[in-house]
């Protein structure tokens, strides 16, 4: 459409407009990711405190049991299980998932690999920053509250949810929290969709960018369009719970004149289907320029990858109710959603396939980014097969509630967008903070995450399809569920490492970024986007010339460029 | 590479703020939208409605809110337009007036909810008077956001913002302020009249 030159703004000098109330788009990208992480930490401990009751209930959490639940002794009492899920979900996909990927790299990325010199509203985004700030002091509030945080899941279905199934003031500070989040997520998304509109570099088709770039701008659109309707569901939610509406309490609606309890899942998954890929496409965008990038080679089909990634975001909000096959739907309605959620097959095999062609024959690097790539392209491959029998009717019948799902739900959106940041972090970290993270730990880090992983996820998928159900405080209690037992230790053991496996990149991350002295060059993965153009770490004002763009992002191995395989995009394509 | 350079500093802000209103609009009726889907909902599976044999809302106090805010649109308009045609008076005139209706528009969104405490319909009497509540203090909240939006043009009302931006900002508040009104005019056919 159009781009326009933004004016060089002066370097910040106090440590408030520099780290705290900064413009900066990298700054804003850098707070969001030391929020994300600050949450992965949480939510992290959260998911082994679940672990460890599944598999040893009733015995003291290692450690820091004894003074977390003093009066069972150390062991996660079952209330307190129940919460402890609801606030695992919670953090995991709105406070470490949606900050890394969307607000850490979104931010980091869009402008940089545009060529633009920050976002179109600065403001807006520093003020967007600040109320997922607020929205976090909410949640973890929530947890110090008399009756304790959330604990009707992170759907939080009523009535679960509302007064009758959570008494307390944790599951309205929940609502009131998501509500306060979807605003920051929204001001985000218009701030990026703007950006990607208006501020590309001259001669930067949409064609042009970066995959990354369209996966975060299709992120972007569907949050501009979805949390205002899960923003609608809990607001109603809320006001259920503190001004006494009737709207999602049980009832018949035309004799006692109450509201509608499953009201409230459509317009969750109206929103909770487009959430999940909201999740996955920047992760899916990322891994599909870094495959190009390591393997040497142009991205096989990357025209057809971004539109079938566009494909995906319009088929996204017309799937829904296969989360909803066991509320009493109509058949009608649940083949209808049967057949639209297999129609997402096909632009997802597209872009597999793509993936595919990209490493086929390429000479591949592997670097650490390469090597948690290539770990996306196995679990998502795994958690989207493993998706076709919880979207076919008859197979979800049995499967829904069990531990299938949570193993599927799992593996695409938690594993592939944990390998996706993680991979992110390691190949921009030079232009985040100028440094590079050590290789040989990065590669340490990457197998024992894998393997404890596809243990810890793979294992949910056999109890699940074995008939465990989710979200059961005591899976010993239950006669064909002891035979399960050891495959629950198995999968316990598998997180507690994987867990473990995490410090090793803390202290790569740390190291690299507060006490590395070695300097990153300009382009240490010698790739063509405008971002490894300029300095590392990016300078302020990012570019000093904005660049004028000639070719694509992934013009990698052209035989005619004589003396390195790659071109910068800025060059006329040899 | 059809890429055109604007560097015409107006031209790139009215294009890059339009952009910004249409998705920021585009968000706000789909919270709207979600709401009346609810409303739809109740609606359509329940046999009698009001439910429970409740007497429905008269239509007085909601007609004259009704009134007040597509008064209060079409005096933006009038606001906006003397603006353009640098009728600097009648702006302010126009401007005034339209604040004024908003809050008018405020005053009689109060009478509202005392009249439908006189008449038996409570917020928490059935699903009924959940949505009337519930959908008309949604509502209500995002009028005195619309006014504060109608505060910002104050500069442009003591003419210290130049003529491009001002033109810029009244545009965008007054995208917001339409939008209101539609909202209205659907909340009061869909929940008031049928």
């Amino acid at each position: 459409m159009a781009f326009y030159e933004q004016h060089i703004h002066p370097k910040p000098t106090t440590f408030l407009s520099k780290y705290i109330f900064s413009f900066d788009h990298k700054v804003i990208g850098k707070q969001f990711l030391w929020y994300g992480i600050l949450f992965l930490f949480v939510g992290g401990l959260m998911a082994l405190m679940i672990r460890w009751t599944l598999a040893y209930p009733g015995q003291p959490f290692p450690v820091i049991g004894s003074f977390l639940f003093p009066e069972t002794g150390g062991a996660v009492p079952p209330d307190t299980y129940a919460m402890l899920f609801t606030m695992h979900g919670t953090i995991m996909i709105f406070y470490a998932i949606t900050p890394i990927l969307i607000g850490a790299f979104g931010n980091f990325c869009i402008p940089l690999m545009l060529g633009a010199r920050d976002m179109a509203f600065p403001l807006l985004n520093m003020l967007s920053f600040h109320v997922a700030v607020i929205s976090g002091l909410l949640l973890m509030g929530s947890l110090f509250t008399p009756l304790g945080a959330a604990a009707g899941g992170w759907t939080s279905y009523p009535t679960l949810s509302t007064l009758i199934g959570s008494p307390g003031v944790g599951q309205t500070l929940w609502s009131l929290a998501i509500f306060v989040l979807g605003v920051s997520s929204t001001m985000g998304a218009v701030n990026y969709i703007t950006t990607i509109i208006t501020l590309r570099a001259p001669g930067m088709g949409y064609f042009d960018m970066p995959l990354t770039i369209w996966g975060l701008g299709l992120t972007a659109v569907l949050n501009a369009i979805f949390l205002p309707v899960l923003g609608a569901g809990v607001l109603l939610l809320i006001f259920d719970r503190v001004f006494g509406t009737t709207f999602f309490l049980a009832g018949a609606a035309a004799t006692t004149g109450t509201g509608d309890p499953v009201l409230f899942q459509h317009v969750f998954w109206i929103f909770g289907h487009p959430e999940v890929y909201i999740l996955i496409l920047p992760a899916w965008g990322i891994v599909s320029d870094l495959l190009s990038f390591f393997a040497r080679k142009p991205a096989f089909g990357a025209k057809a990858t971004a539109l079938a990634m566009t494909s995906i975001t319009i088929l996204s909000t017309l799937v829904y109710g296969h989360h909803m096959f066991t509320t009493q739907m109509s058949p009608l309605l649940t083949q209808t959603f049967m057949t639209l959620t297999m129609t997402i097959s096909i632009p997802s095999a597209i872009f597999f396939t793509n993936w595919l062609g990209t490493i086929w024959k390429g000479s591949i690097r592997f670097h650490s980014p390469m090597l948690f790539s290539l770990g996306v392209v196995f679990v998502f491959g795994l958690g989207g097969l493993t998706g076709l029998y919880l979207g076919t009717v008859t197979t979800d019948l049995y499967l829904h509630d069990t531990y299938f799902v949570v193993g599927h739900f799992h593996y695409t959106m938690a594993a592939s967008v944990l390998l996706g940041g993680f991979a992110a972090t390691y190949f921009w970290m030079p232009k985040m903070f100028g440094t590079l993270m050590n290789e040989f730990w990065a590669k340490i880090h990457f197998w024992i995450t894998m393997l404890g992983l596809n243990g810890v996820f793979f294992g949910m998928m056999l109890v699940g399809y074995g008939g465990m159900h989710r979200r059961i405080y005591n899976p010993f209690i239950y006669e064909f569920t002891q035979k399960l037992i050891p495959i629950n230790t198995f999968t316990t053991w598998s997180a507690i490492i994987m867990g473990f496996a995490q410090i090793i990149f803390v202290i790569n991350f740390v190291h690299a970024v507060f006490f590395k002295k070695e300097k990153a060059s300009d382009n240490p993965w010698e790739v063509g986007t405008l971002e490894w153009t300029i300095p590392s770490p990016a300078p302020h004002y990012n570019f000093k010339d904005i660049p004028v763009v000639k070719c694509g992002p992934h013009e990698l191995g052209n035989p005619n460029v004589i003396g390195k395989d790659f071109q910068y995009q800025t060059e006329e394509l040899a | 590479m059809t890429t055109m350079v604007v560097n015409n500093h107006l031209e790139r802000e009215k294009m890059v703020s339009s952009i910004a209103m249409v998705m920021t609009l585009v968000s706000f009726s789909m919270l709207f939208a979600t709401l009346m889907l609810g409303y739809v909902a109740y609606r359509f599976t329940a046999e009698v409605w009001p439910p429970l044999g409740m007497q429905r809302a008269s239509l007085g106090l909601p007609t004259i809110s009704t009134v007040i805010i597509l008064m209060s649109s079409f005096s933006y308009f009038l606001s906006e337009n003397s603006f353009l045609q640098g009728k600097l008076k009648a702006f302010r005139a126009y401007y005034f007036f339209t604040l004024m209706l908003g809050l008018a528009f405020m005053v009689s969104q109060l009478f509202l909810w005392k009249n439908l405490k006189l008449i038996g319909i409570y917020v928490d009497s059935t699903v009924f008077g959940s949505i009337i509540y519930a959908f008309t203090w949604i509502h209500a909240a995002h009028v005195v956001g619309g006014i504060l939006a109608l505060l910002f043009l104050i500069p442009s009302i003591r003419g210290t913002r130049d003529g491009g931006k001002s033109q810029i900002w009244l545009q965008n508040v007054g995208q917001f302020w339409h939008f209101l009104g539609i909202i209205w005019v659907i909340i009061y056919f869909g929940i008031f009249v049928f």
